[in-house]
């Protein structure tokens, strides 16, 4: 799998429905994300374009938040909280396994685009420190045991795919 | 509405709502201290240096965002705001790097001028200094944004102010910074290098590059720009009789504000070439019969000039004698050349290469309208309704012209932009009608202003009782033209009808600025165009609206100034024609002497009186025509045809090496005098550093000229010319009498009636052909003011790198296989023949040229592109020397 590669036309369409709408920079951003994975960086200019605005005020924009991407993530986007509840409960041993596991440093995706892994303030599930992400899924009460065997999981997923 | 009452430290003071509590104090002298607040800019509230105390809340504000309320107690120097300030300052600096002690913005920095007041020394926090990236690379700007503060100032400059965005914040908190697009390098982003971000900066973040000073300037002082017909106020930094910088000047009601461009900021570096002329020069022969050009005084220089051209004078008649004023010379001196000229000589022979230049333009206009368009303010196209901007160049030529046009735009005001090539103004939105297919080139824009034309008379989208009231429809040209089938009218000239549709639909029932390109008359159909474009001012009823009506850019910064003053040669100064006997007289009479009864040589009759030997003196005042005339090897030949030929200049250049005598003058900012701009607003100027050498003032040469030939009234100061020009031209009576004056209108009312031009129906002037299947515009770039002969001379822009490759359509790139960048890295060399010459240049790919159509940019490679251009072109009515037919050869 090779996101560099994505679905040119896609990406054109998205661009389309928003033309001339400039309040609608987030939610064109949102479906570009959601559906290319990223935002390529090679939009910016077509994006600024169809809503009158200037390429470096889109980029700024998606610099700004978190939620997007200049750069494809992994088919999986680990979130390890790095929040207070979790840090107590142990979240440094978790994203250290997990860094190690994967071969990934915070903020890098694997080569073959598996796995991306990122750190966040909190996720808002304290109760279920410490915790992480993986795409839309929580997990809660995280132990070495439950890392690796979800880390397999998703491993698996992806031979399957 | 009521104005609100509210107190500030004790005072009663009342302001109107909306007004923001900062606006409020300064207005009544109390000052509150800011870093990311200008005048120009909308309220943004990023620094919180401005920080006030409202009693009653308790609450503390950013004065600069928050307006005034009724009954609010403001403190603004309150023990607790000067707390939270300290604070503020503490932690900017502590962000801050060391090397802010050899910081080139030094005692000018707002940071340290803010900390200074505020008493912070140490912050005594822990430093941390945000390593950003430092940039050096381009000849104009440093940026070094571990000294940024996050004000936010250049990006709003860049987006309000000048609205080319680009930069723009990248991410956010502690890395956040102003960023290109892709973090590239601003010579590979779409900044202009205006310099405007640059000049607003509070902090050494962004800074000129400078590589012949460091420091402060000792001292700054006000002058007025060199270059274009937008006539900027400057603000000259300078230190040890050099100027060493160059910023908007604070003056208020400038016509540029906070802004400038590329060559205003940063090419006047040119003053400091060491090819500045510095010793009159007089051809000496030695015994082998070579000539060479050796120093002497202005005494010997000016008698020997005085005494030639009496002598030629004598023997061959005053018809022999020619005068060549210059648009970049200041009214006074005008004034003064062409009286020595018709007076003292007895000649009208006198002209500029403004004749080349945008003068056609300028006389047309305001004839057409009876001289009741001089004065339009740029500050009124920026409120305009609609704008309409026909092949428009601002961007480049009067870039000042430019940035009000995309305010207007940002305001709301609708945008059509006729242009068969995608210009920055076509791509910054509105509705852009370009011949999508077909159409002839030559006469694009007379029928795409037919098409909207037609198009707004079919919708009744024209003012109908202005055009009965004023309308003189001699020609028959409203019964034509509403016969035309709108539709049919786009067809012809490429466009699709939907989109003229759209285009009138935006402009129905509104009051237009026409914006056209300052050299229009020297383009193909210039005339027809504007002719078309006239018609369609008068029946919109554009002409008598103040923020409506035809907006002419001037390319040349005293454009205007000269031919007020009488710098043509059937004009005397006052725009008093020569043909017109009663108004000759009326100035022989102020003058007290004779004017020559004959209208004098244009440009071109002067050149070709020179070739047949008729013509055999001529004298050049702050010109190159060698450099700036079409066909400069037949220009050459002319010239050295003369047996005499003074150059009065600043700048060794191709003309002085073919002089008699050259007599070194000074630079705008090296002298006192007065320009005026595009807009009719005469600005007077004080010199700021004394000439270099021996130089003078243009000027005080003239009057020492006129002395040495035996003229009996001596101008021993400024003000005597200013005096004489307020007496003998009626819409310069305020000349001088303050920093800025504007021209008086023939009055303001409008003429009974304007004749309506007829219809054009296109298809003239030369299309392509067989032999030379492309058409090529020969125009500006923004690093070049017209020939360049100042620009060429900026280290600056010669070490930026621009080139002026040929800019080829893309398809037309394809067919002969000429890609952007050649397989080794260089840029294809290309041979672009005309009829009447040829030039070799890198090509280059524009993606916004239609296909057949060729851009070949002035100024580069010693303006070589006059190579291909035709000096028949020039001759009255003039048939448009900037467009000429081409092949291309690969080489
Ligand atoms: S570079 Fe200068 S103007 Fe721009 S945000 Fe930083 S401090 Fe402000
Ligand atoms: S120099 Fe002008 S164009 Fe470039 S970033 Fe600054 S304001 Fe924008
Ligand atoms: S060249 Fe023209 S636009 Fe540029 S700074 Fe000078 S007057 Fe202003
Ligand atoms: S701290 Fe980890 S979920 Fe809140
Ligand atoms: S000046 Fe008010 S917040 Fe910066």
């Amino acid at each position: 799998m090779d996101p560099t590669q994505f679905d040119q036309e896609k990406l054109s369409e998205i661009i389309e429905k928003y033309q001339e709408k400039k309040w609608g920079l987030i939610p064109l951003l949102q479906q570009i994300q959601e559906e290319i994975g990223f935002i390529p960086p090679e939009s910016i200019e077509p994006i600024a374009d169809a809503l009158q605005m200037y390429p470096a005020q889109v980029q700024g924009v998606i610099t700004f938040y978190a939620g997007f991407s200049l750069k494809p993530k992994g088919r999986c986007v680990l979130k390890v909280c790095r929040g207070t509840a979790c840090h107590v409960k142990g979240s440094r041993s978790i994203l250290r396994m997990i860094k190690k596991d994967l071969s990934l440093e915070e903020g890098e995706t694997s080569p073959d685009y598996q796995f991306t892994l990122e750190t966040v303030a909190c996720l808002g599930a304290c109760f279920l420190a410490p915790t992480m992400m993986v795409n839309r899924d929580y997990f809660g009460k995280l132990n070495p045991t439950k890392v690796t065997s979800v880390l397999g999981e998703y491993r698996k997923d992806s031979k399957e795919a | 509405m009521k104005n609100i009452v509210l107190t500030i430290n004790g005072k009663k003071v009342s302001a109107p709502p909306g007004t923001s509590i900062l606006t409020a104090a300064e207005k009544n002298g109390i000052a509150i201290p800011t870093l990311c607040s200008h005048e120009e800019l909308a309220p943004y509230g990023a620094c919180r240096i401005c920080l006030v105390e409202e009693e009653n809340s308790g609450r503390l504000m950013a004065s600069c965002v928050t307006p005034v309320a009724p009954e609010m107690t403001i403190h603004t120097d309150s023990p607790r705001v000067k707390d939270h300030r300290k604070n503020i300052v503490r932690l900017m600096i502590a962000e801050h790097p060391e090397s802010c002690i050899v910081c080139n913005k030094g005692n000018r920095c707002e940071l340290r001028r803010v900390a200074a007041e505020l008493g912070v020394a140490e912050t005594r926090l822990y430093p941390m200094p945000n390593h950003k990236p430092f940039e050096t690379h381009n000849p104009f700007i440093v940026r070094d944004l571990a000294k940024c503060i996050l004000c936010g100032k250049c990006i709003r400059a860049d987006h309000e102010r000048v609205a080319v965005g680009a930069i723009d914040y990248s991410d956010r908190g502690f890395s956040s910074r102003p960023v290109t697009l892709h973090e590239m390098p601003l010579e590979k982003s779409r900044c202009t290098f205006c310099g405007t971000c640059v000049s607003m900066c509070p902090t050494g973040a962004l800074s000129t590059h400078n590589t012949f000073f460091t420091g402060t300037p000792e001292t700054e002082e006000t002058t007025i720009c060199g270059f274009c017909g937008a006539g900027c106020s400057l603000s000259l930094g300078v230190s040890d009789n050099r100027v060493v910088e160059v910023n908007p000047s604070p003056d208020r009601d400038t016509v540029n504000g906070a802004t400038l461009c590329v060559r205003g900021h940063f090419a006047h570096d040119f003053l400091l070439s060491p090819e500045r002329l510095l010793h009159p020069l007089v051809r000496e022969t030695d015994e082998e019969g070579n000539t060479r050009l050796a120093p002497t005084g202005f005494d010997a220089a000016l008698s020997t000039v005085a005494g030639r051209l009496a002598d030629i004078k004598r023997r061959n008649g005053e018809e022999s004698i020619g005068f060549i004023g210059s648009a970049k010379c200041t009214n006074e001196e005008n004034y003064l050349f062409q009286k020595i000229a018709r007076v003292i000589f007895g000649t009208n022979n006198i002209t500029s290469t403004g004749a080349a230049g945008g003068h056609a333009l300028i006389r047309e206009v305001a004839e057409k309208t009876k001289g009741t368009c001089r004065v339009r303010r740029l500050s009124s196209l920026e409120n305009a309704d609609a704008i309409v901007a026909v092949l428009s160049d601002t961007d480049h030529a009067v870039p000042v012209a430019g940035y009000h046009i995309k305010r207007a735009v940002k305001k709301g005001a609708p945008l059509v932009v006729i242009d068969p090539y995608r210009s920055d103004l076509a791509a910054f939105g509105g509705v852009w009608l370009h011949p999508e297919k077909g159409g002839k080139s030559g006469a694009f824009g007379i029928d795409a202003i037919n098409a909207l034309t037609a198009r707004l008379i079919a919708e009744g989208g024209v003012d109908r009782a202005f055009m009965d009231r004023y309308a003189n429809d001699e020609h028959g040209w409203l019964p034509a033209i509403s016969a035309k089938d709108p539709d049919a009218l786009a067809k012809q000239a490429g466009i699709a009808p939907e989109r003229v549709k759209q285009a009138a639909s935006m402009l129905k029932n509104r009051k237009i600025a026409f914006v056209p390109p300052c050299d229009l008359l020297e383009r193909q159909n210039g005339k027809a165009l504007l002719d078309a474009l006239f018609n369609l001012a008068l029946i919109t009823g554009a002409l008598g609206d103040k923020n409506a009506g035809i907006f002419i850019p001037a390319l040349e910064n005293n454009a205007v100034g000269a031919l007020d003053m009488g710098c043509a040669p059937d004009m005397l100064p006052g725009w008093r024609k020569i043909s017109d006997a009663s108004e000759k007289e009326s100035v022989a009479a102020m003058w007290e002497a004779a004017i020559p009864e004959k209208e004098g040589k244009d440009i071109h009759a002067m050149i070709e009186a020179a070739e047949a030997g008729t013509l055999k003196a001529l004298y050049i005042m702050g010109e190159n025509p060698l450099r700036s005339l079409p066909d400069p090897e037949r220009v050459r030949g002319a010239l050295k045809k003369l047996d005499f030929i003074v150059v009065q200049d600043i700048l060794q250049n191709r003309t002085t090496e073919l002089a008699h005598v050259v007599l070194p003058g000074a630079a705008f900012a090296e002298k006192q005098g007065s320009f005026t701009n595009m807009e009719g607003r005469i600005q007077s100027f004080i010199p700021v550093v004394s000439p270099p050498g021996d130089a003078l003032p243009d000027w005080a040469i003239l009057a020492m000229l006129a002395r040495k030939a035996g003229y009996p009234e001596h101008y021993t100061a400024i003000e005597k010319i200013r005096q004489e020009i307020r007496r003998v031209v009626p819409s310069y009576t305020a000349l001088g009498s303050h920093r800025q004056e504007w021209v008086k209108q023939n009055g303001s009312e409008i003429p009974d009636s304007f004749p309506l031009a007829p219809l054009h129906t296109p298809g003239t002037g030369s299309e392509p052909d067989e032999k030379f299947p492309f058409i090529a515009y020969i125009g500006s770039r923004r690093w070049h003011l017209g020939a360049g002969t100042r620009t060429a001379r900026s280290a600056r822009i010669t070490a930026s790198g621009r080139t002026g490759e040929i800019e080829i359509a893309p398809a037309d790139a394809m067919d002969l296989g000429i890609a952007n960048d050649s397989e080794n890295g260089g840029k294809p060399i290309i041979r672009l023949l005309s009829p009447f010459g040829a030039i070799e240049r890198a090509a280059a790919v524009n993606q916004g040229l239609p296909k057949g159509h060729i851009f070949v940019p002035q100024g580069f490679y010693g303006n070589d592109a006059m190579q291909i251009a035709d000096f028949n072109a020039l001759k009255p009515p003039g048939s448009g020397w900037r467009n000429v037919r081409v092949r291309i050869e690969k080489m």
